[in-house]
């Protein structure tokens, strides 16, 4: 469904599109019309006040569908104003033709605006559909501003392995012109410095600032300056990191995971139980329209398939079923232990209290009573999704790297072969492993060996689509399951994987140093039980460290 | 009554572009089939052929408006009792009054909300088969 709501959006997008170019022949001819109503009287006239208010009717009954709400305001006072002179309630003249006039000029100043701003919502509306990719989920577009071309350099080659794209940039007077030329862009990391000149990086992102479309953009500052007052200037501008330079390049790379990862949030997961399909479409419509991925179960008897598939985080339950009642539903989702915790909510529109309460004693959460309004549906499911998700995240992550830990990803491993079976669809497994990791805790200390293991967690969140889970299984050994992904197809993204972090120095007091890893990669296909499939996987990690290390070997 | 699904909304509507999109609030988003007339004479021609649950109609068209298309419709003995629902931008209690008086169960303001107008076709149908 998640992915039906998507073109349902992208095709309101192009309606919305279409329909601000056509809203200005529109005004055309509705101002021509305004230029004969003030040259005409008698009969000609009130034809012509006729007119003008059935197009502005129309106009009216259709901007805020298609997202003009002020065209609608403007549309219905011009209405409201032919109409009255029409039934005699406000005495025609001059003022009339004034006001008509003037209220036009407004109609195409908000056709303008909001087209403009329709523009951007439609062009931004085919990437939302990009995620489904390999390697190209995560990127978030970079501007460096540094004039020392080997700086600059090394930033671009560290940030372009964590899988953003880069865009350099050697003066400040060029931004202006690269974003116009190429694009937005969700960060800028820019030096303070440049010809000596302390105050023209400042001066530019100040304007830049002002530009209202610029106004989520992060910067960071990156400069060898460390006094108040730039740093004072900084803050003016909004910066949201100041790092003084030699650069440690995980500082920034955790700095700009910060801005990535809020905005990749994953949606709410909510399944609906519900035996009215109709209504459960509908209350569907209403999470999906506040961004949420949702499943429905008509018949209860479905409920653990769809489960187990769909691993909700929250449960809207109907109270009343043929077969059996919500309150049953909710007590048997609360047999099985890992549903223990998961906010069951109940919607009913029982209104009699005791009932209510008789529900929530058997396992229910909340209960929420028909007809709801949307809005306060979806809040009330956010928050309690949205609190759940927090208190699972303690008990299936690894605190180190926020990836899943070694019993959620076996556990996920089970799931996700149970639904390849169904579906009939591919699906790959593979193992990580740094190579001579000892050798960099023995060298350099655990620090430095924990940031490695962080680099590669994020490297692997970067790489990898928010469909793919990724575990980190124990020491510095990860695991990653790819759906619908064969195994040729595997083996190219973690040869790229394997690639890129090989390419990342680490630094610490003074050294500079590269690590590697070394990976297997086994297919559904060829492995069709979790054992087997992890076995298979395994064996593939132990040829690639036989081998050599730093290579991805695929077993089949 | 309350276990009438809805399935069928015949809706008539002249402008172009409320058409589209009415249609693929109600069809994509909503489930529901819909069959579109241009004009209040194509409904009382076709309409009937089409067996509508529920008759969604705008008030203000060229020509023939929605309530009188629907008092013509109500001439036809298949949709004497088929629930109408209005659709206007001009949304007075007074009108509102008039409108349920020649038979309309409810009026959807316009401009209305594509992703939500679905659910409120649901709630009026729900609301008028008790439930």
């Amino acid at each position: 469904m998640a992915g039906e709501t998507l073109t349902m959006e992208q095709k309101l997008a192009q309606l919305r599109a279409q329909y601000a170019i056509k809203i200005h022949e529109r005004l055309d001819n509705l101002a021509g019309v305004l230029g004969d109503l003030a040259e005409s009287e008698g009969n000609v006239r009130r034809d012509l006040l006729g007119k003008v208010r059935d197009t502005t009717h129309k106009l009216a009954g259709s901007g805020a569908t298609f997202g003009f709400p002020d065209v609608t305001t403007v549309a219905r006072k011009m209405e409201q104003m032919c109409t009255s002179v029409l039934d005699g309630q406000v005495e025609d003249g001059e003022n009339v033709d004034q006001e008509l006039s003037k209220s036009c000029n407004d109609l195409c100043t908000a056709a303008e605006i909001q087209g403009l701003q329709s523009q951007k919502t439609s062009s931004d509306v085919p990437r939302a559909s990009v995620p489904y990719l390999h390697g190209s989920s995560r990127l978030s577009i970079l501007i460096i501003m540094e004039y020392d071309e080997s700086t600059a350099t090394q930033i671009h080659l560290e940030m372009e392995h964590f899988g953003f794209v880069v865009r350099i940039i050697d003066h400040p007077s060029k931004l202006m012109d690269d974003i116009k030329n190429n694009g937005p862009v969700n960060a800028i990391i820019t030096g303070l410095l440049f010809d000596g000149d302390d105050d023209i990086a400042l001066s530019t992102l100040a304007k830049f600032r002002e530009i209202e479309e610029n106004k989520d953009t992060l910067i960071v500052v990156h400069t060898v300056l460390d006094t108040m007052v730039s740093r004072l200037g900084a803050v003016r501008v909004g910066a949201k990191a100041y790092l003084v330079k030699p650069i440690d390049m995980a500082d920034l790379v955790d700095v700009l995971d910060r801005i990535t990862l809020r905005h990749e949030e994953d949606p709410f997961r909510v399944l609906v139980i519900d035996d009215d399909e109709s209504l459960a479409r509908h209350t569907e419509v209403v999470l999906q329209s506040a961004g949420m991925n949702t499943e429905v179960v008509i018949n209860p008897m479905d409920l653990f398939t769809t489960l187990d598939d769909f691993s909700p985080e929250l449960i809207l339950l109907d109270l009343y079923m043929p077969g059996c009642d919500g309150q049953e539903i909710a007590a048997i989702i609360r047999q099985r232990q890992e549903y223990a915790g998961i906010p069951i909510v109940f919607l009913s529109g029982e209104s009699d209290k005791d009932k209510q309460l008789l529900a929530m004693e058997l396992g229910g959460d909340d209960f929420l009573t028909k007809p709801i309004r949307a809005s306060h549906l979806i809040s009330s499911v956010r928050i309690r999704a949205s609190r759940f998700r927090e208190l699972r995240s303690f008990m299936v992550r690894d605190s180190m790297t926020g990836l899943f830990n070694h019993t959620t990803t076996k556990q996920m491993l089970d799931n996700e072969i149970a639904r390849v079976l169904r579906s009939q669809s591919k699906m790959a497994l593979a193992t990580l492993d740094i190579d001579h990791f000892k050798n960099v805790n023995d060298s350099y200390g655990h620090a430095v060996g924990d940031r490695v293991i962080k680099a590669l967690a994020r490297l692997l969140r970067q790489r990898l689509r928010s469909a793919d889970v990724i575990g980190r299984m124990g020491g510095e050994e990860f695991a990653a399951i790819l759906p619908d992904t064969g195994l040729a197809e595997a083996e190219t993204v973690f040869n790229q994987i394997r690639q890129a972090f090989s390419e990342i120095v680490f630094h610490t007091d003074g050294n500079a140093f590269n690590v590697t890893l070394s990976c297997g990669v086994a297919s559904f296909s060829d492995y069709n039980t979790a054992t087997d499939l992890s076995d298979a996987a395994d064996k593939a990690l132990y040829k690639a460290k036989s081998c050599g290390r730093n290579q991805v070997v695929s077993q089949n | 009554m309350s276990d009438a699904e809805l399935s069928k909304i015949l809706y008539v509507e002249d402008d172009p572009d409320i058409q589209i999109v009415a249609k693929m609030a109600l069809e994509a988003v909503g489930g529901y089939v819909l069959h579109v007339c241009s004009s209040g004479q194509e409904a009382i021609t076709h309409g009937a052929d089409f067996a509508p649950d529920l008759i969604l109609l705008d008030v203000m068209m060229p020509d023939m408006d929605g309530p009188t298309t629907l008092k013509n419709l109500r001439m036809i003995p298949s949709l004497i009792s088929t629930p109408a629902v209005f659709m206007t931008a001009k949304v007075m209690p007074s009108d509102v009054e008039r409108y349920k008086e020649l038979g309309a169960v409810d009026v959807i303001a316009k401009p209305f909300d594509p992703m939500t107008l679905a659910t409120r076709i649901h709630e009026i149908w729900s609301q008028h088969h008790g439930g």
